[in-house]
């Protein structure tokens, strides 16, 4: 897995069951989190088997983000748009979560492979709800214009108490993220990653991607943020995305990228340690055979006549050996 | 916010199957086979001693092929569906009889998990992970180390499976910490006493039929009877004949006649497909309905070398506990593991265990000399609840949701401060009774 997916697989999972379960009804109540702390309260009740009620709360929001009515700007039209008549939107939402829907599983489409795809869909609520701001903007790019009353410069949600920044124009987007990380191995491992995530744009191969930079200090573009909001230990990445990246099909997994960009690095930190863990496993391994072979005759032989002092025991003749 | 206000995620790594969710929900979020497919074709083909020589152009695309092939593997279910449709990609079994056999794979394997089955951010949860009672404090070393080396966990608990077992038997009124837990699963069977939280060690008992033994023994029954099944699938086959229709006898000449008189009313057919002919094929399953799971009551129907049943396991193992324990241990004995999921396993290993019993009392009451005080009759109580599949899990995830759980665990500063030998111990705590 190189990328993450942007369906969350246990939601799947729990529609897609129910889904084929037929009538037969049972109490479901169960709580997840997934990263950068979005949380979902799932529910299905006895009565209505096929009525799920969905809770998500996000990530608490930093104070240069706006926000609607806790939500991010234009979720509620995003989700009318995307779900139509299946997803209800409830208001108020549950204490302590963002939005809550009540999703009508009787009003999916019959055809199986359209039913899948609004599965899925519905898996990907955290797509739709935290990026609605982020694709608004880029659909304007993609149509090359700037929205309408849109300040110079936006932040929007991407962590707990974090944002990311971007700078809209006709032309162009530009991105900044501002990368953050507590465990100090993993500060050094994602900024050399970073670095070399730079370089690996420059190949011949992938000359249409969008352009990238890190650079330790904040960029010019990031002029009149608050210095809270600026305190990154792993530097800043620069995205520049231009209409091409975002046409009509790669819009969605343009936003997906965008919005998962932190997970997306902590993910290969994380791997990439692990990797190195492999190769020192590997090592130590092939140090004690060199060892082993350095041996002489006389200790291995020791180390024979010592293992075999163990006695075997079985069940069977346990009650007459002793040790 | 900190990790504390969230939820902690349990993992309840077993040989067949990993669960795996958050705590404080009833059901894990995902039961995945415990197996990594792992993509072979770099890593034997870049030989170690050929280093430096050659082209820098070569080495960095090896290089580049390597770590792409450390990114390409997959799990649980999908490893299996990937291994069958292409010969580039090997199964390895991370967990051998309760063991982790193979840490690489392993710490791929918790990768996944995390990652891709839970997608949480592991830096921001704290952990549960078990192990089986027979575990070495070395193995208990390494799962720290991996888990704060790598994926930065800030808290980690490494909890006994038969205790989370015996937890998950929780309900308002009763805290019961004291039993026995039978514990039947597909790569081992412990018999585990447990007082007051704490596993006696000395009075462990292990047997060497399983869950798999079982599938065996109906595979090898299939084909003695010679049922069309092709070869390649014929374990699969019986699994799932295993999990579909397999139940306890009361006993077993009664089963026979039952089913010579009525062959309609239990035979069962199941049909399905050869996988390389496309032919459809069907199976009848008459007799080993019964006969797999009896092969814990009367192993010598299966195996020459292993003939204790296991009613007679589990009396010297209570026998061989501390004295002033054993009334507790007979009252409370749990099943837990998928394969003592059999229609009335329990009722059968209450009724065998309480003749053993009885007899033994009865004999010692007539040695009695007239007078003397006579013995008490002694309860025999095995358990059994609908969760038992994943009762272990269930357990962790009751006590990982006690406030307690969050000062018992092992946090990150205590490993830099003292280093992996913390995890050697996990403290039992006030949570658990």
């Amino acid at each position: 897995m190189i990328l993450l997916q942007s369906p969350s697989r246990f939601l799947l999972q729990i529609l897609q069951e129910r889904v084929l379960s037929g009538e037969k009804g049972m109490d479901i109540d169960c709580h997840t989190v997934e990263f950068d702390d979005v949380r979902y309260h799932i529910q299905f009740s006895m009565r209505n088997p096929k009525v799920m009620v969905l809770s998500v709360s996000l990530p608490l929001p930093p104070p240069e983000a706006i926000l609607h009515d806790d939500l991010p700007l234009g979720a509620v039209d995003a989700i009318k748009a995307t779900y139509g008549p299946v997803v209800q939107i409830l208001d108020p939402p549950k204490d302590g979560f963002d939005l809550t829907m009540k999703i009508n599983l009787t009003k999916l489409p019959p055809d199986e492979e359209q039913r899948n795809a609004i599965l899925t869909q519905i898996a990907s609520i955290r797509e739709v709800v935290l990026g609605a701001p982020l694709k608004l903007l880029l659909k304007h790019l993609a149509s090359k214009t700037v929205a309408p009353n849109v300040d110079k410069l936006v932040a929007l949600v991407h962590r707990p108490n974090e944002s990311f920044f971007l700078a809209p124009q006709a032309d162009k987007v530009t991105i900044v993220y501002p990368m953050r990380f507590q465990d100090s191995i993993d500060i050094v491992l994602a900024t050399s990653f970073l670095q070399e995530f730079v370089e690996a744009r420059r190949t011949a191969a992938l000359n249409n991607v969008p352009s990238c930079m890190w650079s330790p200090a904040p960029p010019l573009e990031l002029k009149g943020v608050p210095a809270d909001a600026l305190n990154a230990n792993a530097g800043f990445v620069t995205f520049v995305v231009y209409p091409r990246h975002v046409e009509s099909k790669k819009l969605d997994r343009t936003v997906w990228n965008l919005l998962t960009f932190h997970a997306y690095v902590s993910y290969h930190v994380k791997c990439s340690e692990g990797f190195m863990h492999t190769r020192m496993r590997r090592r130590v391994e092939s140090l004690i055979q060199a060892l082993d072979r350095a041996k002489s005759d006389a200790e291995k032989l020791k180390k024979l006549v010592h293992g075999a002092s163990f006695k075997r025991m079985s069940l069977k003749n346990e009650g007459d050996s002793r040790f | 916010m900190d990790a504390l206000s969230r939820p902690a995620v349990v993992i309840d790594n077993g040989t067949g199957y990993t669960k795996m969710g958050f705590a404080g929900n009833v059901e894990p979020c995902f039961i995945t086979p415990t197996v990594v497919a792992v993509n072979d074709s770099f890593s034997s083909s870049a030989p170690p001693a050929a280093r430096g020589a050659p082209a820098k152009g070569n080495w960095l695309a090896q290089h580049s092929a390597g770590v792409m092939a450390d990114l390409d593997f997959y799990i649980g279910e999908e490893a299996l569906a990937r291994s069958r449709a292409s010969s580039t990609y090997s199964l390895s079994y991370p967990i051998r009889n309760g063991q982790v056999e193979n840490w690489d794979t392993m710490e791929r394997f918790w990768q996944q998990c995390i990652f891709n089955y839970l997608r949480c951010d592991p830096e921001d949860h704290y952990f549960l992970l078990t192990e089986s009672p027979l575990t070495a404090p070395e193995t208990r070393e390494y799962t720290g180390e991996i888990m704060f080396e790598t994926f930065n966990v800030p808290g980690l608990y490494i909890a006994v499976q038969p205790v989370l077992a015996l937890a998950a038997g929780y309900t308002t009124t009763k805290c019961e910490m004291t039993g026995v837990v039978v514990d039947v699963g597909d790569g081992a069977t412990h018999i585990v006493p447990v007082a007051d939280g704490y596993v006696i060690g000395s009075s462990i008992r292990s047997i060497p039929i399983t869950g798999k033994d079982v599938t065996q023994f109906i595979q090898q029954l299939l084909k003695e009877r010679g049922e069309n099944i092709p070869p390649e699938e014929s374990f699969d086959v019986a699994r799932r004949l295993k999990e579909m229709y397999c139940y306890t006898s009361s006993d077993i000449v009664k089963e026979f006649n039952k089913h010579d008189r009525e062959p309609s009313k239990y035979i069962k057919h199941w049909g399905g497909i050869k996988p390389k002919t496309g032919a459809k094929y069907t199976v009848d399953i008459g007799y080993e309905r019964f006969l797999g799971p009896e092969i814990f009551f009367n192993p010598e129907i299966y195996n020459n070398d292993f003939t204790t049943p296991l009613q007679v396991v589990i009396d010297r193992c209570i026998q061989s506990s501390p004295i002033d324990t054993r009334r507790a241990l007979y009252k409370n004995i749990v099943l837990s593991g998928g394969s003592t999921m059999f229609k009335d396993f329990h009722r059968r290993l209450q009724r065998d265990l309480k003749k053993i019993v009885d007899a033994r009392l009865r004999a010692s009451n007539t040695r009695l000399i007239s007078g003397d005080p006579k013995a008490q009759p002694i309860e025999v109580n095995v358990v059994s609840h609908p969760i038992q599949r994943y009762a272990v899990w269930f357990g962790g995830s009751v006590l990982a949701s006690t406030a307690e759980f969050y000062e018992a665990c092992h946090t990150k500063a205590e490993y830099e401060e003292y280093g992996a030998s913390i995890c050697r111990s996990n403290p039992v705590f006030k949570g658990m009774y």
